[in-house]
């Protein structure tokens, strides 16, 4: 008799376990914090009656060993900066995007859209990415001590402004905007001459510093009690955010010779299992509502509109792999910690 | 069967004792362990905090030194100069100086004095490399104006020392201390005019800092450091220190929620033990303190912990624990015996009374009763003793009227003969007895002649008395084992039993009919009485008792009708 009932109910079960199965769609999605809140997944779960895995990375090198880890750990879409992409696309690790399926592109700035001027983007005419926030790396001035906003990078060697200057200690974007501030055309291949150039001039800046920051926080801190003038803005408009609500009155330009930016992008995986629900996060990530979480939560530039400080105008510079990371590395070592231009 | 009152009363008086000596045992090991947490926590925070002066001790006694070095004239005299090349002679004494103060700390990694021109070009450097000591000069100097060691320590007043955050050293080419977790203290140099000219600045290594602090701490403590935002300094396991310098941010929050509010400057001190938060801190207790470090304007600090193994703690609890669990045994072993004991003592004496109570039926003995006793048992004994005895005496009462009864039942009133009713019982037991063995039985039915004149003329007192003279004359005619009933009226009836009984009855009729026939004297009265005697013999003329009785009967009237005082023998022929 209970073996009869048994059987019924696994009858009743299997029947009705098809539906179950076809409703747990689930989307492994590999990001960075403050891109997938848990609202904005419920509400993609509940649209699309799907399950949102979501795997946060807080460095560009967590986000490799996790692209990497390997057939127990794989994700279907991927947030990555254009040089990540670049690296991931060059691997194969990622698919190609059909724009057809993702229409909410259109909201997309004109700069957005054109995807082939973005490098690392495309390959073999075809698309890996879509951009989706990014950050540029401007340079901030106490509106008290500089009267008229600066225009180029190379205020920050100004000796009106010594001991009044900070920088970011990183040895690439230094090299990069160091670089763009000589004029040399692409700061992101350096021949041995520009190089050096590159180096004096870095000693020379080193000079006129106040000190080199690593976190935002310490650079607020440092702009506020030591009364500091300008700021190279590593982390963009959200340092220009921080530092007013700690009661500076700062200003933020894009130089005229263009400012360096991280630009992340929603790209999807070699490994992906529902193409047409990776595609269908990737395009709601740039609905409207969606991207602009962006600015309101995160203090960061989505892709659909323009923050005041960047005007349609200002020249952006997506950050490109470097010609040898080593040897930038290597050098910045010696310029950050002192030696005299003659033991570079 | 099913457990008696004294197997159930001794469960529940053993459960009861079991539970209350373990509930006993676990609350006192339990409050024990937690006194020794408690104990073992007021102890590591002293601990903690005692190491937290002892750091104090010992960065004041680094920040000494730079002030020594600080303050001698020459240190002035030699970041003023301009020019680099300036009064070698006083430099070079100078850099002795430094020299033998890294000789004399092993824990120094640098000691060095950096002018505050030429965008902090250092003048005098002592690195120290393996044991070696390095003297740093010429172009390998470097310049350290953007450092915060030097441009916070430049703005200070004069005697005031700078200490820096603790992190890990990048600067290149400082030998050792490249890469290694350093703490830099810094005073500024003042010549005597009050202008600050330079600055002297003592790299300390972390590790060795650490080592002199905890030198004496006893084995099994760990220590833990962290900078004002939680980021391990010192940790048991080295991997999680200086996270931020790897990129990646490894909070002392994350590891203990509970030190928060040293963070958000709640509270100073903080305890953590695996006692109360089995899954915070596992098999732990933890002691986190507060402490000020550096400038006391720039409102820094740093987190010390120490952590001791709770087994450690628990170790003294654990030989109480043992005896604990002995003494639970013990009680409850003592708790089984005495709650056997105690049932049996007290339903002891309700056996008595239930045995007294059952046995009082069966036999008439008084069972001894638990009645000199003074509590509620002694007064149900002294009720039920009571009870029993009026019971008994009604019984006794009861049974002796039953008797009376049964006699009255069975005989006959006036004359104390077996009535008819008894006769015919015992009648019938004869015959029983007698049919097997074919010996015979005889009946004889006398009737008084002539009876109920004597009532009529005489009375019916002086027929009772006489009824009653013939009642003891038949009686005492036959031998004892006969039988002599009255049926009623003048009727008698006699049964003998005995072997040849046939031959025998008529001699002891005629000894009857002689017997009866003698005076007799009542009411002042001389009478005589004759009667006339029916025979009949078992099994010849019946073999029932009615059978008997009747042909008996009709052997009287036989009797009668031959002219009385006589006897006859039933003859069935007739």
């Amino acid at each position: 008799m209970q073996k009869y009932f048994q059987i019924t109910i696994l009858t009743i079960l299997l029947a009705l376990a098809p539906p179950v199965f076809a409703a747990d769609k689930t989307l492994r999605v590999l990001a960075w914090p403050g891109y997938a809140d848990p609202d904005v997944v419920k509400a993609f779960e509940a649209r699309f009656h799907s399950k949102v895995e979501v795997t946060f990375v807080d460095s560009d090198e967590s986000l490799w060993d996790k692209m990497h880890a390997g057939h127990d750990n794989t994700f279907d879409v991927v947030a990555a900066n254009t040089v990540e992409i670049h690296r991931y696309t060059r691997e194969g690790l990622l698919q190609p995007l059909d724009l057809a399926r993702l229409p909410n592109t259109r909201f997309q700035l004109p700069r957005f859209r054109a995807l082939s001027s973005i490098g690392g983007l495309t390959q073999g005419g075809k698309v890996y990415a879509i951009p989706f926030t990014y950050s540029a790396m401007g340079l901030i001035y106490d509106r008290k001590q500089v009267s008229v906003p600066p225009r180029s990078m190379s205020e920050l060697w100004n000796p009106r402004y010594r001991g009044k200057v900070l920088a970011f200690n990183s040895a690439q974007h230094n090299f990069s905007f160091t670089a763009l501030a000589l004029g040399v055309d692409n700061p992101f291949q350096l021949d041995v001459n520009q190089m050096r150039r590159v180096a004096k001039q870095l000693v020379a800046l080193r000079r006129n510093l106040l000190s080199y920051y690593s976190l935002p926080e310490e650079a607020t801190r440092l702009f506020i009690q030591h009364k500091s003038a300008l700021l190279f803005a590593n982390y963009g408009t959200q340092q220009l955010t921080q530092l007013r609500k700690a009661g500076a009155d700062v200003g933020y330009v894009i130089p005229e010779e263009g400012a360096l930016a991280w630009l992340d992008c929603w790209a999807m995986t070699r490994a992906v299992r529902d193409r047409s629900l990776a595609l269908a996060w990737i395009d709601y990530m740039l609905e409207p509502a969606v991207s602009r979480l962006l600015p309101e939560r995160q203090g960061l530039a989505n892709t659909l509109t323009s923050p005041p400080e960047v005007s349609d105008k200002s020249r952006i510079i997506w950050l490109q792999p470097v010609e040898d990371v080593g040897q930038r590395e290597a050098l910045w070592g010696k310029i950050v910690s002192g030696n005299l231009p003659e033991r570079l | 069967m099913r457990p008696g009152l004294t197997v159930k009363l001794s469960i529940l008086l053993a459960c009861i004792g079991i539970l209350a000596s373990g509930v006993t045992g676990y609350y006192a090991y339990s409050t024990n362990q937690s006194l020794l947490v408690k104990e073992a926590e007021r102890n590591l925070l002293t601990s903690t905090e005692l190491l937290s002066q002892r750091l104090s001790a010992v960065l004041n006694d680094i920040a000494a030194d730079a002030l020594t070095l600080a303050n001698m004239p020459s240190s002035a005299k030699v970041a003023g100069f301009e020019d680099v090349a300036g009064d070698d002679v006083a430099k070079e004494r100078l850099a002795q100086v430094f020299g033998t103060i890294m000789r004399l700390h092993p824990q120094y990694a640098q000691v060095r004095l950096i002018s505050r021109q030429q965008f902090g070009l250092e003048l005098i450097r002592f690195d120290r490399d393996g044991d070696r000591l390095v003297r740093v000069t010429g172009s390998l100097l470097q310049e350290k104006g953007h450092f915060p060691y030097v441009f916070e320590t430049l703005a200070l007043a004069p005697g005031r020392v700078y200490v820096s955050p603790i992190t890990v050293n990048h600067e290149q080419g400082a030998h050792s201390a490249e890469g290694a977790p350093t703490l830099r203290l810094a005073t500024p140099v003042v010549t005597s005019t009050g202008a600050v000219v330079g600055v002297v600045v003592i790299n300390v290594w972390l590790k060795s800092l650490l080592d002199s602090v905890q030198s004496d701490l006893p084995a099994g403590h760990q220590l833990y450091l962290t900078n004002e935002w939680g980021d391990f300094l010192a940790h048991p396991n080295p991997a999680m220190t200086f996270g931020f310098d790897k990129g990646r941010r490894l909070l002392v929050q994350d590891s203990y929620e509970q030190t928060r509010p040293l963070f958000d400057k709640t509270q100073t001190s903080v305890l953590v033990n695996g006692l109360d938060n089995p899954q915070r801190a596992k098999g732990q207790i933890l002691a986190f303190v507060r402490k000020p470090f550096g400038l006391p304007e720039n409102h820094q600090f740093v987190v010390l912990g120490l952590a001791r193994p709770l087994e450690d703690v628990l170790r003294g609890g654990k030989s109480l624990g043992e005896s604990t669990i002995q003494m639970v045994l013990a009680f409850s072993v003592l708790s089984i015996v005495l709650a056997v004991v105690f049932s049996r003592a007290l339903t002891r004496p309700l056996q008595m009374l239930t045995h007294a109570a059952t046995s009082f039926q069966t036999r008439h003995a008084l069972e001894a009763l638990p009645v000199t006793r003074t509590d509620e048992i002694g007064v149900l004994a002294r009720c039920f003793d009571q009870m029993r005895k009026e019971l008994k005496s009604h019984m006794e009462k009861m049974s002796q009227n039953q008797q009376e009864l049964r006699h009255l039942a069975h005989h006959d009133s006036l004359t104390g003969l077996p009535n008819r009713m008894q006769f015919f019982h015992q009648i019938e037991c004869a015959i029983d007895a007698v049919a097997e063995s074919g010996q015979q039985l005889a009946v004889l039915f006398i009737d008084l002649d002539h009876f109920k004149q004597i009532n009529d003329q005489m009375g019916h007192a002086v027929g009772d008395q006489v009824l009653i003279v013939v009642a003891q004359r038949l009686r005492s005619a036959l031998r004892g084992e006969d039988v002599v009933a009255r049926l009623g009226g003048d009727e008698f009836i006699v049964l003998i039993k005995g072997p040849a009984i046939a031959a025998e009855v008529p001699a002891i009729a005629a000894k009857i009919l002689s017997t009866l026939n003698e005076d007799i004297m009542t009411h002042g009265h001389r009478l005589q009485v004759c009667a006339s005697i029916g025979i009949s013999l078992f099994p010849d003329d019946g073999v029932t008792a009615e059978e008997l009785v009747l042909r008996a009967d009709s052997a009287m009237y036989k009797a009668k009708v031959s002219g009385r005082y006589t006897f006859a023998r039933y003859q069935a022929a007739e």
